[in-house]
């Protein structure tokens, strides 16, 4: 029989199979230019996924998000320009970097919280906006650093590089789904709970002895991870890094992805992502107003679906799961005699 | 002698010009089950409030089994076996009754492991299946918190106040809101409780005290009004002046002591 269970389960390996099969699929359907836009989705998934991991899991709405986003990417930028880095030392200098300024800012901005920590999120990514923006030998001001690419790895004569389209899907799929199952891990984890119970009842949580401020700085630097890695793969991506990926409009755009997409769920994010940067895609080229179709639609499933698309489904299964238990009962009784 | 659970010296707490809590000089001896009433406004929760770390002194100390806790934070004075329920029931409404159980249990944990499956830990959720019995809600252990009725709310409070093996166990009106039967569970679980736990309890409900306090503390005004056992209290004209009613209103004194 189809129950719930095995046709959410049968969704998730098809939408696995899906992505594995995109750079030979997508072409055939559509072109090539798809598969580097599905790339680019995953990335900025990840990116909406730590906007997710702070307010659908801990309940701290950051709207600075883009600063963590931006070290990544000068992290790989300078690493590779300036300082010649290979492929593995930049993209950890990226991780390393963001992880860093995310542990020094959180350290002040977690004591804060609701529009308090709302607003030093995007003080903090302001100030570092500018700074970037004025340290031009650093960091090349509004018009970044353009680098050329180092090999990912070579073993004896195999070389995997980005300049490799398929090799680029994967290696970003991979990264993007082990960040993807971490986060998973998390949450169903001891320390998930924690951040659940911090998110909704701050007090309480105290009372039970959690140490809320020292797990709200976890969750901080743990979203500052994310968001570091989805700029060290963006900037080995787009092969440059510029100080206008850490402007606040970045990290208000990674808001709406993950709550309209349904903050507090693994899956929001990507679905919220994969919405609207499908609909720029495909409105912007007829349309240049495409940003009033995102804003009308952010409202809609504000107000209609405060759960976001993915809890639309989530309450959706859930009562098809309540009334196919119930039919299972009724029909045991039935053949009872 | 032994130290008391539970000791204030000269305990103060100001709100801009209210002084809700007056040099509090408060003596709670172990295994003595006790009460603090006194009518609204009295200063009781606030003393809770000081107690627990929510708020912090302005001026005095408060010592738990002899150790100065003053100026500790909530979570450090939880650490330390003090637990308490709130006036106003505070769950975690989106979790489950059995997560609720559940991340009480694990919050005394310095380590909170952060890849582990929450589900693989078979000790914790025996310990919460438990807990479900002695509260009477298993029935319930799937339904998120925020969408039990009031009573059974109160009885969660109480259920994550035992998850957490307290030593000290401060309920602010436990039974508010119950039902009768819901009351009656209740009491006979804090007397259960009562044996190995030191509790202090705020309570209206007269015949909530009685049946479980060994000692009496009435505050009015921050300040402690009179202190004895309940037979020495109900006898007391200047508590039942201040708090049970004047003496015209006797029909709700005598409702109050023998209800």
């Amino acid at each position: 029989m189809m129950t719930p269970n095995v046709i959410e389960r049968a969704m998730l390996i098809a939408f696995g199979a899906f992505l594995v099969a995109v750079p030979w699929l997508i072409p055939v359907l559509l072109n090539k230019f798809w598969v580097s836009l599905i790339a680019e989705i995953m990335i900025w998934s990840l990116f909406a996924a730590s906007v997710n991991l702070l307010f659908g899991y801990v309940g701290l709405l950051s709207f600075g998000q883009a600063l963590y986003f931006g070290f990544g990417m000068y992290g790989v930028a300078i690493g590779v320009a300036t300082l010649g880095l290979s492929f593995w030392p930049a993209f950890g200098l990226g991780i390393v970097a963001s992880v860093m300024i995310a542990l020094v800012s959180g350290i002040f901005a977690v004591r804060l919280t609701w529009h308090y920590f709302a607003i030093i999120t995007v003080v903090f990514s302001l100030i570092f906006y500018f700074f970037a923006v004025s340290v031009k030998p650093l960091t090349g001001g509004d018009d970044g650093i353009n680098f050329s690419l180092p090999p990912t790895f070579s073993f004896g004569g195999v070389t995997g590089s980005f300049s490799d389209a398929s090799f680029q899907y994967f290696f970003i799929l991979a990264t993007v789904s082990l960040c993807f199952f971490l986060m998973h891990r998390v949450i169903r984890s001891p320390l998930g709970k924690a951040f659940v119970a911090i998110r909704d009842n701050d007090v309480r949580a105290a009372l039970i002895g959690l140490n809320v401020y020292q797990l709200r700085l976890i969750a901080f630097v743990m979203a500052g991870f994310l968001a570091g890695v989805s700029g060290a793969l963006f900037a080995f991506f787009g092969r440059y890094a510029s100080a206008s990926y850490m402007y606040y409009h970045v990290s208000g755009e990674a808001v709406v992805w993950a709550i309209v997409g349904g903050a507090g769920t693994l899956f929001g994010p990507i679905v919220g992502t994969t919405f609207f940067i499908v609909i720029r895609e495909l409105v912007s080229t007829h349309w240049e107003h495409h940003a009033l179709i995102v804003g009308v639609m952010a409202i809609l499933v504000v107000i209609l679906a405060p759960k976001g698309l993915v809890g639309l489904w989530n309450d959706a299964f859930i009562s098809w799961r309540a009334r196919a238990k119930a039919a299972s009962t009724n029909t045991t009784l039935q053949t009872e005699p | 002698m032994t130290e008391p659970a539970l000791r204030t010296e000269n305990l103060t707490k100001r709100f801009g010009g209210l002084t809700a809590v007056n040099k509090l000089n408060l003596s709670i001896p172990c295994g003595r089950p006790h009460a603090v009433i006194g009518p609204n406004g009295a200063g009781k929760t606030t003393f809770f409030n000081l107690v627990s770390g929510l708020l912090t002194a302005d001026s005095g100390r408060v010592f738990f089994e002899g150790r100065d806790i003053t100026g500790l934070k909530p979570h450090e004075v939880s650490r330390l076996g003090i637990k308490r329920t709130m006036q106003i029931k505070s769950v975690f409404p989106q979790l489950s009754v059995a997560d609720n159980l559940w991340v009480t249990r694990h919050a005394a944990n310095r380590i909170l492991h952060p890849f582990r499956a929450a589900s693989h830990d078979p000790e914790t959720r025996e310990r919460v299946e438990l807990t479900l019995e002695q509260i009477g809600l298993p029935a319930l252990a799937h339904r998120p918190a925020g969408t039990l009725s009031y009573g059974d709310v109160a009885l969660l409070e109480i259920g994550m106040a035992l998850i957490s093996d307290p030593k000290l166990l401060l309920l602010d009106e436990p039974t508010c809101g119950m039902s009768p039967a819901e009351t009656e569970r209740a009491v006979a679980k804090i007397k259960q409780l009562a044996r190995t736990i030191d509790i202090v309890i705020i309570e209206h409900d007269m015949s909530v005290v009685f049946e479980i306090a060994d000692d009496i503390t009435v505050m009015t005004q921050g300040e402690i009004l009179a202190s004895g056992s309940p037979d020495e209290i109900s006898g007391d004209e200047r508590v039942r002046e201040a708090y049970l009613g004047r003496p015209d209103d006797e029909d709700y004194v005598e409702e109050a002591i023998h209800a």
